[in-house]
């Protein structure tokens, strides 16, 4: 159990994030690394790339036909995909319902009591877009992740997201043992992308673990419900993933308390690299009509 | 009027006055716009039927008069088993002065328990700080050698984490950093009061034995002769933890009780009002890793513990609340076999005196038929016991019983030749009971205070055995284990069987030529 | 040794400093507003109230379901109250109120049940309402007979964003405009029972008197007509109020909530006025139907043949001459048996004193019934009282008093431990505290299982009832004897 590394990718939606890890972890399958996904969202798409599935029958819907969670068998809910990675998803109720935070802790809960997490030397929880609650922060608990990768890109919103997200690791990070990985950035091919990333970071208290480069071929892949791994493991793009997986099997340990900072200072950042305007603030508050006058 | 200083007329008697009687038929002709009294009747006897029984059991969502409590509830009762040990149970307070209350009326003693009082800010933002200040407060004021954290279903929702909370209010100076805080999860919506107590109980030994959280090295273990003996959730605790001590001194065995609550829930009345009396040391606790095995007397109430145990390389034993010769036999065998110390002779004499009062009685109960429900364990131990009488356990249900559960009492039923035409039911309520017993009736009922109800609308004698009994005194004093625990019970049905014949031939001139003086 | 106003004033201040000193300073200034002395002149009794309760104190409050379930709503006996979520919070409520009443259980009357939707994890997961609409459904099937249902909201049902209103409303639809009121009392809202027993008002005022319109215009009014709010017939009080305003000529149509049923609760917009004896849950809704019917309320205090002459004088006095001589009539009447209880638990009781600790009413309304017996009260407080209760209050309590606010358990124990009351007067949560100390106690929540206290015919039970736990033989056993001059002494 203790050589066991948990390792969670968080990020906003949207931004790849599923993508994202699912090839990192299909790279360190390659590298004969034994994995076990938890998809940790609702929209339960955390595995569908090494299942070549649509989605997955959840923890959660397979629980509320059979009664109860104690009616499962891990059999039932843990699905063997490429380069047999395993795979389950904790699922949730439709939006606007229930508790799927709530949902989060009772998969994870089944998960370790009915042994999931023997015989393997990863596990990977999926998170959605921000730790909206109690439930959503289950994964980064003491005993769980131990290292947290946060999938960013130059984006506004995706930056904002980051910065979230370190807050949530924060909070956990004295009692719990959790710490931050890295950043992922995924590029969008906005302006001065890299640069931003790495000044993000460096404002985290953290490194930009991997910059990974736009390819189509992610998207030919997807279409076929491939990672880039199994479907062209010769491209460049799946050396790119190998690269990452390289640098966060190498990274076991060297993860840090993350320093958040303020909305000011992000937006400083943002303005500093001309991603954000300067805001008049004389103009704040005033109608097109006041402004014309 | 018919009120009177002298002889002051209780509500038993006053509201039965002319005056009272002609209030009533006024209120409701005139104002309560009620059922007819046909009505009334039809519907009555209609809910007395097989169609009525189809109709009920075929219910999927609803749940009447359940035969269980929640989690947070056990969460308590295990945890005042322990020294000096206060329960933290972190969430609404009014959770808190529920068990409170619930466990007052029942032992007729203090309970003493707090809660983080969460409100709506606590519900948006989390409990974190209810529970730093919380805990600095009843860490000052009632002076407790250990705080038991346990949480109601609001604080699961919002997914507070418990072990992150307790290390950043010690680390906020709200308590020593050594200072014992176990905790546990327990979420009001799965399982019972038997899964809290469970909880709690892994809780604490996980607490002690795999160093206290991450804060230190988890212990060693060190096998030696002593035995642990855990009692599950029992309504019995004070009698029967006091049975088992004293079985355990007459053969010899060392023994640390987990969770003994035996003494806080027996106080005397002496001018001194205790807090904390008794229960396992914080020391045993730790120790008790070290021991060579483990009994639980409740299977179902151990579910968690005794695996968690078994890990730890001990050999562990379950029982269903063991009661009756046979029970108790296999008992203190075990007990033997582990501990190597022979069972003497003065049990052996108690065990002749419980089949020698069996055998003066046993044509009273032979044949008889029972309906049973409490927890599932109890359950078991008082069908085996009717089957050894000879009586049948016609019906026997548990709300907080599952699958394994029925299998188990199915096996019970098909080892004798009393259990041929008995039935189980998992997960039924009272109200199920209910259109059983007028169904299929049986001669006597055995649960717990509800069962009165039953008893009202069916006719069925109660014999109030089970948690909790609120309105019979001290009953819990008693042992229900052991050969003299059996004799109890063994009184406890015969009392309400000669009760009944007496009550059914006291007739003059009709019937009581049976009202016989020799029984 | 008795003190002089003075002194004690001096002795309460010393004794609330030394509790105060445990506390963590945070709680102790938080706490110190709570605690203090009643000053003869002032206009309220110096205490803070209805604010949150601390963390880790052990207050002796509970939550807004408890306040709307079971007290405002549980005891209307023709409907079915769902607890709406896990199983607990309708085990520990069930039957345990007293709220007496008359009808068939399980047929036509369904007070001492406990109807729940036990909610499991899946429920939790994926939102409770659709269990909530077959949990409606297979009411209406095996409980043909049921007047209407509330949905008692417990904490779960908020947190994971249920719509039970909206399910209330597809259901009444389907059963021809039958009664269906969600109530949102979750447990974690507001600070004690009060805020439940204000949303339980609202809810009968949104869902029963709004939505209902007159479901029955064949009802004939009177001149006389009266509803007593805020009785819940714990132990029969109700009906031992309800004697006496009939007997005084008034007709009472409706009984707020004990042995209540829904066509009452109905026809109240009928009535001539309101009598309110629990002003702390019922004040809104009186409130309300001043405003919207312009029906008068008015308090009144049946405890002690003192405050129930005061009381019947003043209800009369919104009637005409021959109300007022009904209520004459009774009070001679009654005189004589009031006359023969003093006579007899007087002497008893003379110059006892006692502390009290109870909810939102009765730590001031039995005060009188105590000083009747010439006993006196020295210390009191409120589990969930707010700043118009301590107002009140003033009105009752001596020069002196020592009063607490949602007083915690080591408070409490300090206090009578240093006062050493003759009897205390508080909950089934108080009540082995105080006994283990020997101090001899009374439940003020439940008449201890006796009752009712209500009335004429209340009053010589309550009389009886302070007597034997007071002047019990059991007290005198409490301490060793061959410890007395030694440790216990």
């Amino acid at each position: 159990m203790s050589d066991l590394r948990q390792i969670a990718f968080y990020g906003k939606g949207g931004i790849g994030k599923s993508t994202t890890s699912q090839n990192t972890l299909a790279a360190l399958a390659e590298m004969g690394q034994r994995i076990l996904i938890v998809g940790c969202d609702p929209k339960a798409d955390s595995t569908r790339l090494i299942l070549h599935a649509k989605a997955q029958d959840t923890i959660l819907s397979l629980a509320a036909a059979a009664g109860s969670v104690e009616d499962l068998e891990l059999e039932d809910v843990m699905k063997v995909g490429y380069r047999d990675i395993r795979c389950v998803e904790s699922g949730g109720p439709e939006p606007g319902v229930g508790c799927a935070g709530r949902g989060v802790i009772t998969s994870i809960n089944f998960l370790e009591e009915e042994g999931a997490y023997e015989d393997i030397d990863y596990v990977s929880y999926d998170v959605l877009g921000d730790v909206v609650c109690g439930g959503f922060a289950m994964p980064i608990r003491e005993n769980k992740a131990q290292e947290i990768y946060i999938v960013m890109s130059g984006e506004m919103m995706a930056m904002y997201a980051a910065n979230n997200i370190s807050k949530g690791i924060l909070k956990y990070a004295n009692s719990g043992g959790v710490r931050l990985g890295g950043l992922v950035c995924n590029e969008r091919q906005t302006d001065k992308e890299l640069e931003l990333a790495e000044a993000l970071a460096g404002k985290l208290g953290t490194k930009l673990i991997h910059f990974v480069p736009r390819d189509n071929i992610v998207q030919h892949a997807e279409l076929r419900r491939m990672t880039v791994m199994e479907y062209a493991p010769d491209s460049k793009q799946a050396n790119e993933y190998r690269q990452l997986a390289q640098k966060i099997h190498n990274n076991s340990g060297n993860g840090i308390i993350p320093t958040p900072i303020t909305m000011d200072e992000l937006e400083d950042l943002l303005m500093a690299h001309g991603i954000m305007k300067q805001i008049d603030e004389s103009q704040v508050g005033k109608t097109a009509a006041e402004i014309a006058a | 009027m018919s009120q009177n200083a002298e002889k002051v007329l209780d509500h038993f008697n006053l509201f039965r006055q002319p005056e009272y009687v002609e209030l009533f038929e006024n209120k409701k002709k005139e104002f309560e716009f009620a059922e007819s009294d046909d009505k009334v009747e039809e519907v009555r006897e209609w809910a007395k039927t097989w169609e009525y029984r189809e109709k009920n059991f075929a219910r999927e969502a609803l749940t009447v008069n359940p035969a269980k409590a929640c989690q947070p509830l056990g969460a308590v009762f295990a945890a005042v088993g322990f020294e000096g040990t206060i329960p933290f149970v972190h969430g609404s307070q009014g959770c808190v002065a529920y068990y409170r209350s619930h466990f007052s009326r029942h032992f007729k003693e203090p309970s003493s328990c707090v809660s983080s009082s969460m409100t709506e800010d606590a519900a948006v933002f989390g409990g974190l700080s209810n529970m730093v200040d919380g805990l600095a407060n009843t860490y000052n004021m009632y002076q407790p050698k250990m705080i038991s954290v346990s949480t109601t279903c609001m604080a699961e929702v919002i997914g507070d984490d418990l072990n992150a909370f307790i290390k950043t209010a010690k680390e906020k100076g709200s308590l020593p950093a050594e200072f014992d805080v176990p905790f546990a999860h327990t979420p009001a919506f799965v399982g019972s009061h038997i899964t809290g107590y469970d909880n709690v109980l892994k809780g604490i030994l996980w607490h002690f034995w795999d160093g206290k959280a991450g804060t230190t090295a988890p212990l060693t273990r060190v096998p030696n002769e002593k035995i642990n003996f855990i009692g599950g959730f029992d309504g019995y605790t004070v009698g029967n933890l006091r049975e088992v001590k004293r079985i355990f001194d007459l053969m010899g065995v060392e023994y640390t009780i987990l969770a003994d609550n035996s003494d806080v829930w027996d106080t005397p009345t002496d001018g001194t009002f205790r807090m904390y009396d008794g229960g396992t040391t914080l020391e045993e606790t730790a120790n008790a890793l070290h021991a060579k095995a483990t009994i639980s007397m409740q299977e179902f109430s151990t579910e968690k513990t005794l695996p968690f145990i078994a890990e730890h390389g001990q050999e562990t034993v379950a029982f269903n609340h063991p009661i009756g010769v046979k029970a108790t036999d296999a008992f203190l065998m075990e007990i033997s076999r582990i501990t190597g110390k022979p069972i003497p002779e003065a049990l052996e004499k108690e065990r002749g005196r419980l089949v020698d009062a069996i055998a003066d009685s046993t044509a009273h109960i032979h044949g008889q038929k029972f309906a049973i429900y409490g927890d599932p364990d109890l359950c078991l131990g008082l069908a085996a016991f009717l089957l050894e009488l000879g009586a049948e356990p016609t019906h026997v249900l548990a709300t907080n019983g599952g699958k394994a559960w029925e299998k188990k009492v199915q096996e019970l039923f098909d080892s004798s030749p009393f259990g041929k035409n008995c039935h189980v039911y998992a997960g039924k309520d009272l109200w199920h009971m209910r259109s059983l017993l007028f169904t299929e009736p049986v001669d006597f009922l055995i649960g717990n205070t509800y069962g009165k109800y039953l008893e009202r609308d069916t006719g069925t004698p109660l014999i109030r055995i089970g948690f909790p009994v609120f309105d019979r005194h001290h009953h819990h004093r008693y042992p229900v284990w052991g050969y003299q625990g059996a004799m109890n019970v063994l009184v406890w049905i015969l009392d309400k069987i000669f009760d009944e014949m007496d009550k059914n031939t006291i007739v003059p001139a009709k019937t009581d030529y049976s009202y016989d003086i020799i029984r | 040794m008795s003190l002089t106003v003075e002194q004690t004033k001096q002795r309460n201040k010393e004794l609330i400093s030394e509790v105060l000193s445990v506390y963590p300073e945070k709680t102790a200034k938080r706490r110190a507003k709570h605690l203090g002395t009643f000053e003869e002149g002032k206009p309220d009794c110096g205490v803070k109230s209805n604010v949150k309760s601390i963390p880790g104190v052990m207050t002796i409050r509970g939550c807004a379901y408890a306040g709307s379930k079971g007290v405002v709503w549980g005891p209307i006996k023709d409907m079915i109250h769902i607890s709406h979520g896990p199983v607990g919070c309708g085990q520990y409520s069930w039957a345990s109120r007293r709220n007496y009443y008359i009808g068939t259980t399980g047929i036509d009357t369904f007070v001492t049940m406990q109807f729940t939707s036990d909610f499991q994890e899946k429920d939790i997961v994926f939102g409770g309402d659709k269990k909530l609409e077959k949990i409606i459904d297979e009411i209406q099937d095996l409980f043909p007979l049921n007047h209407g249902i509330t949905v008692q909201s417990e904490c779960p049902i908020g947190l994971i964003g249920d719509d039970i209103e909206a399910v209330s409303k597809k259901k009444s639809k389907e059963y021809d405009g039958k009664t269906i009121v969600p109530v949102r009392c979750e447990g974690f809202r507001g600070v004690s029972q009060s805020l439940g027993h204000h949303i339980a008002n609202d809810s009968i005022r949104d869902w029963v008197f709004d939505k209902s319109g007159d479901k029955h215009p064949e009802f004939k009014t009177t001149p006389y007509d009266v509803s007593i709010i805020g009785d819940y017939n714990i132990g029969g009080d109700a009906w031992a109020s309800r004697i006496l305003l009939e007997e005084m000529g008034l007709r009472v149509i409706a009984q707020w909530s004990g042995d209540g049923s829904l066509a009452e609760l109905e026809n109240t917009p009928k009535a001539k006025l309101n009598v309110l004896h629990c002003y702390r849950s019922m004040n809104y809704i009186s409130r309300h139907m001043e405003e919207k019917y312009g029906i008068p309320w008015v308090e009144y205090n049946f405890f002690g043949p003192t405050k129930i002459e005061e009381s019947l004088r003043n209800i009369a006095s919104h009637f005409d001459d021959k109300i007022k001589e009904g209520a004459e009539r009774v009070i001679a009447k009654y005189r004589p048996l009031m006359d023969a209880v003093i006579a007899k638990y007087r002497p008893r009781l003379e110059g006892k004193k006692v502390m009290l600790f109870v909810g939102g009413l009765r730590p001031r309304h039995v005060i009188g019934a105590y000083e009747d017996l010439g006993m006196e009260i020295v210390g009191t407080g409120y589990e969930f009282g707010h700043n118009d209760d301590y107002q009140r209050t003033t009105h009752y309590v001596k020069d002196g008093t020592l009063i607490y606010d949602d007083v915690t358990g080591f408070e409490f124990e300090k206090f009578v431990e240093a006062i050493q009351p003759d009897l205390v007067g508080s909950g089934i949560k108080e009540k082995y505290v105080f006994q283990k100390m020997g101090v001899p106690f009374r439940q003020m929540h439940s008449w201890d299982y006796s009752g009712p206290y209500h009335g004429y015919d209340g009053f010589a039970i309550f009389a009886r009832d302070m007597d034997m736990a007071i002047n019990n033989p059991v007290w005198s056993l409490a301490k060793t004897p061959w410890k007395r001059n030694g440790a216990h002494a």
